[in-house]
């Protein structure tokens, strides 16, 4: 921690050079997986044409679904940053009692299969759910077939992405940086805004953007808890069953392209920065 | 203004496996206070209990006459550097000056400190890069920026080397001494506690075990522990067998007798002298002349060892003494080759407790 500035420069230098045999190996074995994720994506791409895309796009309907899909992705971010950082920062920052098992919760949404999160999530923000139909009597807030519903499930199954980056990048943090801040006469809330989530930014940048990219690609849950409107997986699951291949494949095409360009442009933000994180790392 | 810079009285605290036990610690105005212990002390818990970041059991904090005990660390004007120096990494280094003014009043003065500290060329630059002497000029800039009654300093040469490190620890008296502003200074290093210290006070499991002018404590430690840790060489055990009228006390130690100028402890019996190896004179060929105040002792060598320019020689002579001996003069000797040790009277500490 102390004498990694020193490593910063030396660090390529210090890598093993492995064997050429080993390399060769690794190699091969890695880019079955590389091929694997680009195979499918690249004939993806291949398949529809340039008229059935333009054809596509032109329709309001995909409009409205990629559309929707984006905003709910945007807010399921927005939400995740205000309580999933906050989270991070008490996971990292403060021992109570029974943090194990916080952190143990904040993960839970990455082993549990989709439907159940969909069905989970129905039972309590559906028409009789203990926050749906409160919701809907007090505030006249509905999370069936709302924007509301879909952030609330992309929420669930996206949340911890920003919980985990977050977190470490508070750790990385050396505490006694805060409390020198501190003994410069900030507050705590000035020291958190001013030095620690600057600190942390790339974390939090890395966590919200994994965050927006498993938001914008969830199905099944959203499926479940709001069919209509329908956000483009959905439309493209419907599309598929409705009309078959060709017809979904212009929509997942126009849903790729979007999802990844947002996706790079976010990664840009987060690694982009120049601002070095906490003291040597 | 007569009020102490600091004032510690009762202060305990529990903090998981480090405790604090009723330290009482007062610095006056100007003072470098050293506060010296081996590691897990508790140095480093009670200089925060200090700057504010924890609250205690029990006791009263005063900095500067101001009681501090109930604020919060932004209210306690303290100037807090610690190890590596604690820059905001994502600042620049005249951002960094300026996070430490209060005022606006207090950042027109930005420019000025940057050119006191002879950094203001530096003024755009992150710190990450800096040299450590730049790092700590840059920090004493900031902490001075928000006019600190005092300074806390958090062991902050611990990662240096031992050339860096004195540079930098020079430097730091000089400013001290320059500023006025009363320091506390934590560090288990023995060098830093001589270089700094007006006083020092020697903590051990939670508590300070000794207190003092900094060279008096070097030169009697007032326990064994204390005296172990303070680098002391030679400690041994001994049984008093006379009260001499003159002034002086001898002591049995294994099979010789030492006289040591000291008074007598208050039970008779078992005491532990304490002996710095840097205080034995050594005589190869002829024997050191005995003029009264010396214990002169004929001796063995049964090891020797050079590091650097010193020797470090263990000899023999009635029991197993350390000393050091130039280098070069220790040419030619051996194993088994004798000379004689000569202490003088004064320089044999009896430690009070003995067995303790």
């Amino acid at each position: 921690m102390v004498e990694s500035e020193i490593y910063e420069d030396g660090a390529a230098a210090a890598l093993p050079r492995p064997s050429p045999s080993l390399m060769l190996v690794f190699w091969l074995l890695g880019s079955l997986l590389l091929a694997l994720v680009l195979l499918p994506l690249i004939s993806l791409i291949a398949t529809p044409s340039l008229a059935d895309l333009i054809k596509a796009a032109r329709d309001s309907e995909v409009r409205n679904a990629l559309w929707l899909s984006l905003a709910g992705a945007m807010l399921t971010a927005l939400v995740a940053g205000i309580v999933g950082v906050p989270l991070a920062y008490l996971l990292s920052r403060s021992r109570f009692p029974g943090r194990g098992i916080v952190a143990a919760i904040v993960d839970i949404p990455m082993s549990v299969p989709h439907t159940v999160a969909g069905i989970a999530l129905l039972m309590v923000f559906g028409r009789r759910g203990i926050i749906g139909a409160p919701a809907e009597a007090l505030f006249g807030l509905r999370f069936w077939a709302t924007l509301a519903g879909i952030v609330v499930a992309m929420l669930f199954v996206s949340a911890p992405y920003t919980v985990n980056a977050a977190r470490l990048g508070f750790e990385a943090i050396d505490p006694r940086l805060e409390k020198v801040a501190r003994t410069l006469g900030m507050g705590p809330w000035q020291v958190f805004l001013r030095i620690t989530l600057p600190l942390a930014w790339r974390g939090v940048a890395t966590g919200l953007t994994l965050t927006f990219a498993r938001a914008i690609s969830e199905f099944t849950a959203v499926a479940i808890l709001v069919y209509y409107p329908m956000t483009a997986p959905v439309q493209i699951y419907e599309l598929f069953l409705r009309f078959g291949l060709d017809t979904a494949a212009a929509v997942a095409v126009l849903l790729l392209v979007l999802a990844l360009a947002l996706f790079i442009v976010f990664r840009q933000v987060a690694y982009g920065r120049t601002a070095p994180l906490g003291p040597g790392r | 203004m007569n009020a102490l810079a600091l004032e510690v009285a009762g202060l305990s605290l529990r903090l998981g496996a480090c405790c604090l036990r009723d330290v009482d610690l007062a610095a006056a105005g100007g003072e470098i206070l050293v506060l010296l212990g081996p590691n897990g002390a508790g140095k480093s818990v009670f200089l925060e209990t200090i700057a504010g970041f924890y609250r205690p059991d029990a006791g009263r904090i005063a900095i500067g006459g101001r009681d501090v005990t109930e604020l919060p660390p932004e209210e306690r004007r303290v100037g807090f550097l610690v190890q590596n120096f604690g820059l905001f990494p994502h600042r620049t280094v005249a951002q960094n000056v300026a996070l430490g003014a209060r005022s606006r009043q207090d950042e027109s003065q930005v420019a000025a400190l940057l050119r006191r500290f002879d950094i203001a060329h530096l003024a755009e630059r992150r710190p990450l890069l800096l040299s450590p002497g730049e790092k700590q000029r840059a920090a004493l800039a900031r902490a001075l920026a928000s006019r600190p009654d005092l300074f806390l300093f958090d062991e902050p040469f611990a990662a240096l080397d031992a050339q860096t490190h004195e540079a930098l620890r020079d430097e730091l008296a000089l400013f001290l001494r320059q500023s006025g502003i009363p320091a506390v200074f934590v560090t288990h290093d023995h060098g830093d506690a001589l270089a700094l210290g007006d006083r020092l006070a020697v903590m051990a499991a939670g508590t300070i075990v000794q207190r003092g002018a900094a060279g008096e404590v070097f030169a009697r430690p007032a326990s064994r522990s204390v005296a172990h840790f303070l680098g002391v060489e030679n400690i041994l055990d001994g049984r008093i067998v006379a009260n001499g009228g003159d002034g002086l006390l001898r002591v049995e130690v294994g099979s010789s007798v030492l006289s040591c100028r000291s008074p007598a402890p208050a039970q008779n019996g078992k005491v532990a002298l304490a002996i710095r190896a840097g205080d034995v004179r050594l005589n190869g060929a002829a024997a050191p002349k005995a003029n009264g105040a010396d214990n002169v002792l004929a001796g063995r060598i049964t090891a020797l060892r050079t590091i650097g320019p010193l020797c470090k020689l263990t000899i023999d002579c009635g029991f197993p003494l350390t000393a050091y001996l130039l280098a070069r003069e220790a040419q030619g000797l051996a194993p088994e080759a004798r000379l004689d040790a000569a202490i003088a009277v004064e320089a044999v500490h009896v430690l009070p407790g003995g067995e303790s």
